[in-house]
């Protein structure tokens, strides 16, 4: 997956190269719009991260510019500025997503997940599984060792999510927004106390965690061998 | 050109104005008065004297009678300077002492001008009764009486233009001093700055008109001063609220780099500063947020809602917190608005957040819909302490705990959900209020009725 950031301040570009690195992404940094725009025309990105204020040609041109060429890259956009003027009028130009500085990195890293996944149809999945959990989506039942777990509704929702990005840590916000459909920001910890009561029917009675705390960031489901 | 003059000369002027019109008025009633009593005058002088020549004509019927009185007629006149006589008879004038002046012919008291002179014409029969009977005409000299009314004309302008002056002088002078504390008034305004807003008006002082003013001038002040008040305590718990994560940040960044240290120990010092810089980009989120709403620049989307609907999601997402306070949280009742979804939501979470953590173990938290046709409201009711009676307006206060113990910038809560609250609710039209007495509180929310 070949990503391309471009963004003029150099800490702020720095990170989210590292960050995007990391995660398994490659990923191309350049500072000013011009470069920008004739990168994203000419090389072959599966997504565009595009700041706003930008020296040369803004963020709202890059995007035009590519749209006009007809190329049907994911565009996420990433801006000091919050006015709901602008995002209508980045969503109107044909942008897939938008974040308002300051945005916690690990919320940038689930929205180009889900903007990559978006293209690419995953397969009718019928069945979700990590190590011995698993979890039968047709019948909505969740084993662990064989053995039978009840959750709830909301219960059921949130492990789904866990299990189908796996690997992946999961803000707070991002939990609240697909599990229970809340999309504002806020400071409850209602988060907190789902996790620790589907770890208490899911992890507790067993010696090999799956759900895991990043402090700070999210959760994450993943098998550990320590 | 008059609305640029000051109101002192405004009022000298109309007062000017006012006596002007008024004298000249009185002058001209007088003129007309003493006119008319010159009229008077002269017929009664003319009656007596007609009276004496129709004894000294008694029984003249023929110019030849005529002329043999004539020589006591003229001996009559003679004593009479300004009377001028004329007498016509069939056609013919017997005597005429004017020779070449028309005058009137019809009976009666008539005016004239003649030559720069003024008379009064006086037309008589000299028998009345006979018919062909000579008649009289009595030619008056009034030069005098003209000349007495013209000078009182003069004086009357005079009179006129000096009370005018007079009075605009005094009207200026008592305009000003009348409007000193319209003058006292300027300068109190002229003095506020943001650092003189507790000055105020003296009330008791003011005359009746101007009390008003005054009044409305020192409540406008009081707001002022309110409203500087809240932005400069604003502005002040930004700084505090931003200074203890930041300071905690310093800190222990720098504690941490003073040695080395094993590789765990920079994770956990990492983790932790993360936290501080996620509360602190909470904060600065939920303040451009609130600047927004300031702007105007929070437009909520308009679609039509089912609250009872948003209120079960938020009743069930917040279950598991109700859950675990062991608080029972319930709803009821059925709305309709329109408004925006996710802004709603937000305030409804609000409200619920605070009313559970306000809620001690097995009490209960319960969200009441109702709707009639002049809008909607929505209750969220929690039992506890209640809020005291004068903590109620300064709720929606940005930063505001009602919790003490919470007033350091280490809670996770920074006070401003309530404020947040509110900027949405007003945003939709709508009001927010809390009441509350001991075991319960409450707050209400009322919005517009839907489309």
């Amino acid at each position: 997956m070949k990503l391309l950031i471009v963004e003029d301040q150099p800490k702020t570009g720095h990170y989210l190269r590292q960050g995007l690195a990391e995660a398994g992404f490659t990923t191309e940094l350049v500072a000013d719009g011009t470069t920008g725009q004739h990168l994203a025309l000419t090389g072959d990105y599966d997504l565009l991260i595009l700041d706003v204020m930008l020296p040369g040609r803004d963020g709202w041109q890059i995007l035009q510019a590519v749209r006009s060429a007809g190329l049907d890259i994911p565009v996420l956009f990433l801006t000091a500025r919050d006015a709901v003027e602008d995002r209508v009028h980045g969503l109107e130009l044909g942008a897939d997503d938008y974040l308002v500085k300051p945005f916690a990195f690990s919320e940038l890293l689930a929205r180009v997940r889900s903007l990559l996944r978006r293209g690419s149809s995953a397969p009718q999945e019928t069945h979700l599984q990590l190590a011995d959990l698993r979890l039968d989506l047709i019948r909505r039942r969740v084993e662990r060792s064989g053995q039978r777990i009840d959750l709830t509704a909301k219960e059921f929702s949130l492990l789904e999510l866990l299990l189908r990005r796996q690997g992946e840590v999961l803000p707070k916000s991002l939990i609240a927004s697909q599990v229970w459909d809340m999309n504002f920001d806020s400071d409850t910890n209602i988060i907190e106390v789902a996790i620790r009561r589907l770890r208490l029917k899911v992890d507790d009675a067993y010696p090999n965690k799956l759900i895991h705390t990043v402090r700070g960031m999210g959760y994450v489901l993943e098998e550990r061998f320590t | 050109m008059i609305q640029r003059l000051s109101l002192a000369s405004r009022l000298a002027l109309l007062f000017a104005g006012c006596t002007a019109v008024v004298s000249l008025l009185a002058g001209v009633l007088f003129n007309h008065a003493s006119e008319a009593h010159f009229i008077e005058l002269d017929q009664q002088q003319l009656d007596s004297k007609l009276v004496a020549l129709r004894s000294t004509l008694q029984g003249v019927d023929s110019p030849h009678a005529f002329a043999q009185r004539e020589p006591q007629l003229r001996a009559d006149l003679s004593h009479q300077p300004d009377l001028t006589l004329r007498i016509t008879a069939a056609g013919q004038r017997w005597l005429d002492d004017a020779p070449g002046m028309a005058l009137p012919d019809a009976p009666g008291l008539h005016s004239l001008q003649n030559a720069g002179t003024a008379y009064r014409v006086y037309n008589a029969a000299l028998s009345p009764g006979q018919p062909g009977s000579a008649q009289l005409t009595l030619i008056l000299d009034i030069t005098h009486h003209q000349h007495f009314l013209q000078r009182m004309q003069r004086l009357i302008w005079l009179t006129v233009g000096l009370s005018a002056l007079a009075t605009a002088l005094l009207g200026a002078w008592a305009a000003r001093s009348g409007l000193r504390p319209l003058r006292r008034m300027g300068e109190v305004a002229a003095g506020v700055s943001a650092h003189s807003l507790t000055q105020r008006l003296p009330q008791q002082q003011m005359p009746a008109e101007l009390a008003e003013l005054a009044q409305t001038f020192n409540a406008m002040l009081g707001r002022l001063d309110d409203a500087f008040q809240r932005l400069s305590a604003f502005s002040a718990d930004i700084a505090h609220e931003l200074r203890t994560p930041l300071s905690n940040l310093l800190t222990q960044t720098q504690v941490i780099l003073t040695q080395p240290r094993p590789l765990e120990d920079y994770r956990e010092a990492l983790h932790s500063n993360l936290e501080e810089l996620q509360r602190m980009a909470q904060l600065v989120n939920d303040m451009l947020y609130l600047a927004k709403a300031d702007h105007g620049l929070l437009t909520p989307k308009r679609e039509p809602l089912a609250l009872a609907d948003e209120v079960e999601a938020m009743l069930e997402f917040f279950a598991l917190l109700a859950e675990d306070a062991q608080v029972s949280l319930g709803g009821e009742g059925q709305a309709h608005t329109t408004g925006d979804r996710g802004m709603l939501r937000r305030a409804l979470s609000n409200l619920l957040e605070n009313a559970l953590r306000f809620t001690p173990a097995g009490g209960e938290v319960r969200v009441c819909l109702a709707e009639d046709e002049r809008g909607v409201r929505l209750t969220v009711e929690n039992s506890g302490k209640g809020i005291p009676a004068d903590v109620l307006p300064k709720l929606f206060d940005r930063f505001y705990r009602a919790d003490p113990a919470r007033r350091e910038g280490s809670s996770e809560h920074a006070g401003l959900g309530l404020a947040i609250t509110q900027s949405i609710v007003r945003a939709h039209g709508g009001r927010i209020f809390c009441e509350s007495e001991v075991g319960w509180a409450r707050f209400v929310i009322e919005l517009p009725k839907g489309d």
